[in-house]
Parts: structure tokens; C-alpha cells; sequence
């Protein structure tokens, strides 16, 4: 009988929503929620042991979560870690991901289930991530796909891309049948008769963005500035980092007309700030785009703009950013975005 | 054409012989071939396979070879041997190899049993290393000199001992060439060339500085390239494996078959963006002039030494020649992270020699040369201990004699 | 945010790596310290600039796209 444990957020525990997000990692016996299903699609083999569950604002926030979730995790003694499935959730994703690489690390097997688009998807350390869809509404076929590649990882089979595995795959130290310099003559003379993909080091791989439609009625939308410039208030009340940034801030521009020199700086530390420190509307350009308002070119200037520093930005740090600006943004009713990049 | 000697067994007499696959050395004389002013004491003694020895600081590494007495024909600007015609006598499975304390040398490591033997050549090769003592006060350049000068010396003195034994095989060694209907195919082999301590001669000279050049292969086979390259350790090129140029050995094997062995060309690694772009450029030109079809390319050290290769390949794609290189991996400990510090944007072809930094648990050794410590851990060197398989000599081969690499499952 | 349904015009120098991370409207600037601005010009024709620079990033928006596109400043 194998042990697994089950890791969800405080949604799918039935906790609540946005208000519990700030819930603590906690524990309780058995499945819940749609753990019931997946201990269902599982069958008489396996046992999902213990359900551990915390907020998605603190596991993705406080830095000592994911090891209090990893300790709860251990206390049930699991064959094997569950986490998700996290659908296109950033912070539940993350969450996820970070939980099955933690546990992983400490000795535990471990997969996490989300979206492809989800920005954890590259966390998970040595953990594989299956796909789900994008939402809830498609929890079933997740579960299949999850409860199949659970039960896989238990006979001790390698997942593969027919198993629904996305995100990073590891790079595994092995020793090849032939030299490299062998290899390599063999990989010259597919190239010469045509083979245009053959390799053996996969090239990075950048998410492919799939491009929004566009804005339809400009003189009626709502248009957000945002920018990685990091022009904050001079005295920078937000403590943005100059490098490496962990968060990003908002401002008001409720009122303004236009930026004075003096109140406002970039902290940004990857360019000499002098230029913009002279005229914040090099970074921000609030006059040229109240000019757009007063002209009817857009309906409305967001009322706030959103900044963090883009130097030396984590590739997860900057994709959690864009799924949060995205989200705020929305839910602001704002249809377009301009963002200006140093 | 070689005439190749067997080792099977090695061992210290009276006299520096060989005889029936067992090689004999005089440590005297040994000795006497490395001693130099600057030297206070010189020391050899045998590593062979399976010993519970670990060899740390190892220096250079050189097969014994030679086409004559004195050193003739082999290491040239090193050795004043006479030029000679006829075969190079090697001795297979033997190697000088140097070992101890320079400064700047990044701390290479042999293991002659357990798991990180068969990661290094020389894991799987009788060493009759050469430990040193500098004299007091003596200047580090003319210690690396003196023990460069004296390694090459010692190298062709073993070689001589077999010169009148009938070799176990010969090789003969295909001259590059077109083969009617053949593609043709050729190397670029980048060399560092980074001044004292990393610094790579062709022909006894530092080769930083040069502009890429066409060299006879059967130049290489002889010891025109020598490395005083101390770098990162599993991504250098020690002179052995010069010697023994995987990627023109390849291509040698199959000449005629279904490739035509197209050449070689050395190119400097230049330190700086301009130069290498420069350098590059010139290089695809020189393999374009060439005549080649397609251009297996290599370098020596780390993530600098990436973007010579990639340039190189996305200037040669760009004329239309095939390129494929060879490439370790940086991807972290668990092989999650990006694996090629410089990729190429537009050629795609990659080999990869393995990841730099999988951890290895290595045991006690019951002996240790080359230094007491592993300053890297600061622990005794004969310690069991954990290392990165960057520290283990030439196992990432960047010149694609090993047989590690990486892969994904599924 | 495109993903998210937002399309977003990204003002950058930079613009070869802006394609290569796949994003989908991008307008040149001038420099990196300034992205929406120029400070070799005198003040009137900087802000004569930047109204151009954003009125191309409305036009970005509201333009549709199938891969990463150049939206430059006439």
C-alpha cells in the first residue's frame, strides 16, 4: 500500500478564497476535495495518507513556508508527494512547485500538476510537472493525468512527454556508448544529409507568448503605464531593491499632470539614472500620456502605475510579476498596458 | 603511420627498458631528465589502474612518444631532437603526468580506482608521476618551464626504450584529403591562451595572438601542440589528449568510408567580445576556403570559452557549413538549471560532454600524490570525500575523448 | 499580460532580446536610460518625441499580432 500525501491550497480545501490566502501551513488525515477523486482514480493500491494545505500568499510569500509544509509533509512518512493540480494559479503554482522540489531535495518523491503556462512550472527542481488544464472546470481530466503518472513514478518508471510531462526535465549524468568526438562525427553527417534537429543539448527554451487580441475601442478603454525602471518616490518608501527585486510597488498618479524632478528617482542599479532622475517622464511618460487622455486617443490613464527594477530580475521572480500585474490590471479594468524597459 | 606499444605492466629498476609489454624505469635517470636549477628535488613513482591512489595539483599530462633517440621527431621547440621521418612509437596506456603546487593552477584531480576513475584518461593510464619541489626563492614561470621541458624529455626517454621492439599494432594515418563523392569533413580546435599558467604552444610558442591556421594532423600526433593550461580542471586539454585528438581520430577512422577527413585548424581564445568575433569570423572563412562540408568544433575551459565555439557555429551556418560542437554542461547539481552559459542563436547541432557540476563520492585512497591536502576542501587528500565533476582532470573532455554526457529521460 | 488578455506594448532599446523572449509588440527607444525619451534633443522636441513613442504604442495595441513585431517610430 502506498503512502501518498497531498498538498492543496486553502481553495481546494474548502477553506475559502482570497480571504484565507494568508491561511498557515496545516494538516489533516486522509483526502479532501478533489484528493477524494484522485484517491478514487488511484484505487486500492495507494492511500493518500494526510492532506496538507496552506495559503497560497504565504506559501508563495513567507520564505520559511515551503520547509513547514515539507515538515508537516514528512510527519505522515508519504511514498510520495502530491502537489496541485494548480491549473494557470501563479502563486498556487509556484507553491506547488516549490513543495514537490523541496521534497525531492529531502529524500521524498514528489510531482506537481498545473498548466503549462503556470510560472512554476520551471521551479519544481529535480520534481517532474504534469500538465493540467487551465481551470478548475477541467479538474477532471487533470486528475487522470495526475493519478496515471503517480502510479507510474510508484512502479518506478521514468515520466515522459506522453505522460503529460512539461517544465524542466533534469539533465542526468550518463555515459554514452561512444566518445563525444565519436558522436559527434555521427552528428556532423546527420546535419549533412538533411537532419536539421538532431542535437544533444536541447537550446533554451523560451515560453512562447501567445499575443493578446487587440484593444478594440482605444478612445473608451482604460490604459495602464507600467515600467521595470524602478521610479519610485524619492524617498522610496517601498524599499524597491536596485537589483534582484523581490516585489513590486504602485503609485498613484490620481491628480497629476505630470512628474517633477526632485520628488521622483530611479533606483534602477543596472544604468546610469542621471537622465531619468532629470525628467522622470523619460520612464514614466505621464505628460505625453495625459496629452493622449485630454486628445480622446485613450479613454482613461490608469489611475496607478506599477514598477519594479529590471536588473538581474529572476526569470521566476519577473514571470510571478507579470501574472500579478496581469491579474491587478484586470481586475482594475484596465485594457492595454505600456511598459517601458531599460 | 604509429608503432604502438602495449604497456602492460610497469615498474622501477636499474634501467629504463622495455621488454615484453613491461616498461622499466630508473628513477636516477628519470630524475635527472626533469632536474633543473630551479627544481630542489624531483620525485617519480607509478600510479597504475585499479591502485588505491589519488593524484592531486596534477600539472600536464604527456604520452611517452618518439620517433627516434634524443626525443627525434616529437614535442618540436621543446625537445632538440633531430627531425625525423618514419613511424611515431607510442607507448598506449602510459603517461608522464606532473603533479603539484603551482599558483593559479585550479586543483585537478586522478583517481586511480573508484568512480571517478574511468571519468578521467588517465584513470585508465599507467602514470609515472613526477612530484617537485621548487628551490628556494625560484621564480614560478621558470619552475613551470623547467618541469614543461623536463615532463617532454622524460616522455620520449620512455618512448626510446621500445624503439627496437616489434610494436604490438601499427597505424597508419590518414592524410586529410577530398574523397570523390565524399563530404568532407574537418575540426576546429580552440586553444586558451591566456598567458602564464594558461597558456597553450604550438610548436613552442604561445599560440595567443595567432591568427586561425590550417596544421597537418599528423603534427598534433607528434607533440607540436603542448598545453601549460591550468585551468578548470575537467575542461582542459592536458597535451595527452592533444596527442591523441579525439575529434581528428574520429574523423581519421572513417576517412574514405562515408566522410572525407578535411583538415584542422587551430584558433586562439581571445579575452575579449571584438576579438573573438574577429577571430571567429576568420576562422569560418579559413573553413570555408578549405573546402569544408561541415566543422566539428571544440574549445578548452569554461562559459567564456562557450562563446568561441558558438560564434564560430552561427558564423559557419551562416555560409552554409554544417557545425556541430561540443559543449559541458553547467546545470547545477540537480541538472536543472540552463545548461550552456554562451549557445549558439542560429546553428543547433550540440554534443554535450557532460555536466560540470554532478556531485561524485569518491573513497579513501590508501596514497596520494602530488600534495598532502586537497586545499579545494581542505581536508588530507587520501580523505573519502564529495567533488564536483569539474574538479576531476579532463573529465568533461571538451576535445571529446569521454564517454560522459547528459541526457533527459522522457 | 498578453496571456492574460492585456496587450502590452513594450517600449525597449534592447529589441533583439525583446524578439527572441517571444514579446509580441515592441517599440525601439532611443537608450536604455531613457526609454521614453531623448535627451539629446531640447526639451520641446524630447516631448514632441514622446508623444509620438506612445501614440506608436496605442497603435500597438490595438494592432493585432502573431509573433514578435516592431512597431518603430516613423
Amino acid at each position: 500500500m502506498a503512502r501518498i500525501v497531498h498538498y492543496l491550497n486553502q481553495f481546494f480545501i474548502g477553506a475559502g478564497g482570497e480571504d484565507a490566502a494568508a491561511s498557515p501551513p496545516a494538516s489533516q488525515p486522509g483526502p479532501v476535495g478533489p484528493g477524494r477523486r484522485l484517491a478514487q482514480l488511484l484505487g486500492d493500491e495507494h492511500e493518500i495518507v494526510a492532506t496538507v494545505s496552506c495559503g497560497d500568499d504565504d506559501a508563495a510569500g513567507r520564505p520559511e513556508a515551503i520547509a513547514e509544509i515539507v515538515a508537516l509533509v514528512q510527519e505522515a512518512q508519504p511514498d510520495l508527494v502530491v502537489a496541485g493540480p494548480a491549473f494557470t494559479s501563479g502563486r498556487y503554482g509556484l507553491a506547488c512547485a516549490r513543495v514537490a522540489a523541496a521534497a525531492k531535495a529531502a529524500g521524498l518523491d514528489a510531482v506537481a500538476a498545473m498548466h503549462p503556462d503556470n510560472p512554476g512550472i520551471d521551479e519544481a527542481g529535480a520534481a517532474p510537472v504534469v500538465a493540467s488544464g487551465e481551470a478548475a472546470r477541467l479538474m477532471g481530466p487533470a486528475l487522470d493525468t495526475l493519478s496515471a503518472a503517480v502510479k507510474k513514478i510508484l512502479a518506478g518508471e521514468a515520466l515522459t512527454d506522453a505522460d503529460g510531462l512539461v517544465g524542466l526535465a533534469p539533465r542526468l549524468p550518463r555515459m554514452a556508448d561512444r566518445s563525444a568526438a565519436e558522436r559527434a562525427v555521427d552528428l556532423a553527417l546527420a546535419r549533412l544529409a538533411g537532419d536539421r534537429e538532431a542535437t544533444e543539448v536541447p537550446l533554451p527554451r523560451f515560453d512562447k507568448v501567445t499575443p493578446a487580441p487587440p484593444v478594440e475601442d482605444l478612445a473608451r478603454a482604460t490604459v495602464a503605464i507600467v515600467t521595470e525602471g524602478a521610479l519610485v518616490p524619492d524617498d522610496n518608501p517601498g524599499a524597491l531593491e536596485s537589483a534582484r527585486a523581490t516585489k513590486w510597488l504602485r503609485y498613484s498618479l490620481a491628480g497629476r499632470d505630470e512628474l517633477k524632478p526632485g520628488e521622483w528617482r530611479s533606483v534602477h542599479g543596472g544604468f546610469s539614472t542621471v537622465w531619468a532622475n532629470a525628467d522622470p517622464h523619460r520612464i514614466l511618460p505621464l505628460d505625453a500620456a495625459r496629452q493622449l487622455e485630454r486628445d480622446g486617443a485613450i479613454g482613461h490613464l490608469h489611475e496607478e502605475y506599477l514598477v519594479t527594477a529590471g536588473n538581474g530580475t529572476s526569470v521566476a521572480n519577473a514571470r510571478r510579476f507579470g501574472v500579478e500585474w496581469a491579474a491587478d490590471l484586470r481586475h482594475s479594468g484596465a485594457r492595454a498596458a505600456i511598459l517601458t524597459a531599460t | 603511420m604509429r608503432a604502438v606499444h602495449r604497456v602492460q605492466s610497469v615498474g622501477m629498476g636499474e634501467a629504463t627498458t622495455w621488454r615484453d609489454g613491461a616498461l622499466t624505469v630508473s628513477a636516477e635517470e628519470a630524475q635527472a631528465l626533469v632536474s633543473a636549477p630551479c627544481l630542489a628535488d624531483v620525485r617519480v613513482s607509478w600510479a597504475s589502474p585499479g591502485d588505491s591512489v589519488r593524484i592531486v595539483k596534477v600539472l600536464d599530462v604527456v604520452e611517452p612518444r618518439t620517433k627516434g633517440p634524443g626525443g627525434a621527431g616529437v614535442f618540436p621547440g621543446w625537445i632538440d631532437g633531430a627531425p625525423a621521418d618514419g613511424p611515431t612509437h607510442v607507448l598506449r596506456t602510459a603517461a608522464v603526468v606532473v603533479a603539484g603546487y603551482l599558483p593559479r593552477a585550479q586543483e585537478a584531480v586522478i583517481d586511480m580506482s573508484g568512480p571517478a576513475a574511468e571519468l578521467s584518461p588517465f584513470g585508465g593510464t599507467h602514470n609515472l608521476v613526477i612530484e617537485f619541489t621548487p628551490g628556494p626563492g625560484a621564480d614560478w614561470a621558470d619552475v613551470d618551464d623547467a618541469l614543461r621541458r623536463g615532463s617532454l624529455a622524460l616522455a620520449a626517454r620512455l618512448a626510446e626504450a621500445a624503439l627496437d621492439a616489434p610494436p604490438d599494432s601499427e597505424e597508419s594515418l590518414a592524410d586529410p584529403g577530398p574523397v570523390d563523392g565524399l563530404p568532407r569533413i574537418g575540426a576546429v580546435t580552440n586553444l586558451q591562451t591566456q598567458g602564464l599558467f594558461k597558456d597553450v604552444f604550438v610548436r613552442g610558442e604561445s599560440f595567443n595572438g595567432r591568427a586561425p591556421a590550417l596544421i597537418d594532423p599528423a603534427e598534433i600526433d607528434d607533440g607540436a601542440v603542448v598545453s601549460g593550461q591550468y585551468g578548470h580542471p575537467s575542461l582542459r586539454n592536458p597535451t595527452w589528449v592533444h596527442q591523441n585528438h579525439p575529434v581528428a581520430n574520429a574523423l581519421r577512422a572513417r576517412h574514405g568510408r562515408d566522410l572525407a577527413f578535411a583538415g584542422v585548424v587551430l584558433a586562439p581564445e581571445p579575452v575579449s567580445a571584438s576579438e573573438k568575433a574577429r577571430i571567429s569570423a576568420e576562422a569560418a572563412r579559413l573553413c570555408a576556403d578549405a573546402g569544408f562540408d561541415a566543422v566539428i568544433l571544440t574549445k578548452e575551459g569554461g562559459g567564456n570559452a562557450d562563446a568561441d565555439v558558438a560564434l564560430k557555429m552561427d558564423a559557419l551556418e551562416d555560409m552554409g557549413i554544417a557545425a556541430i560542437g561540443l559543449f559541458a554542461e553547467m546545470a547545477g547539481p540537480d541538472g536543472t538549471g540552463p545548461p550552456i552559459v554562451v549557445a549558439p542563436e542560429r546553428a543547433t547541432a550540440m554534443i554535450s560532454t557532460g555536466n560540470y557540476d554532478t556531485r561524485l563520492d569518491l573513497p579513501e585512497m590508501e596514497r596520494a600524490l602530488g600534495g598532502e591536502e586537497l586545499a579545494l576542501l581542505g581536508v588530507p587528500a587520501t580523505s573519502a570525500m564529495q567533488l564536483p565533476t569539474a574538479v576531476i582532470l579532463a573529465s568533461l573532455s571538451p576535445l571529446g575523448w569521454g564517454r560522459l554526457t547528459c541526457a533527459q529521460d522522457g | 499580460m498578453e496571456r492574460a488578455g492585456i496587450p502590452t506594448a513594450l517600449l525597449c532599446n534592447l529589441t533583439s532580446i525583446a524578439e527572441r523572449v517571444g514579446a509580441p509588440r515592441i517599440v525601439p527607444t532611443r537608450g536604455i536610460p531613457f526609454p521614453a525619451g531623448d535627451p539629446s534633443l531640447d526639451p520641446e522636441e524630447e516631448r514632441a518625441w514622446r508623444l509620438r513613442l506612445l501614440e506608436r504604442a496605442l497603435e500597438a495595441v490595438s494592432t493585432p499580432v502573431h509573433e514578435p513585431t516592431l512597431f518603430e517610430v516613423k
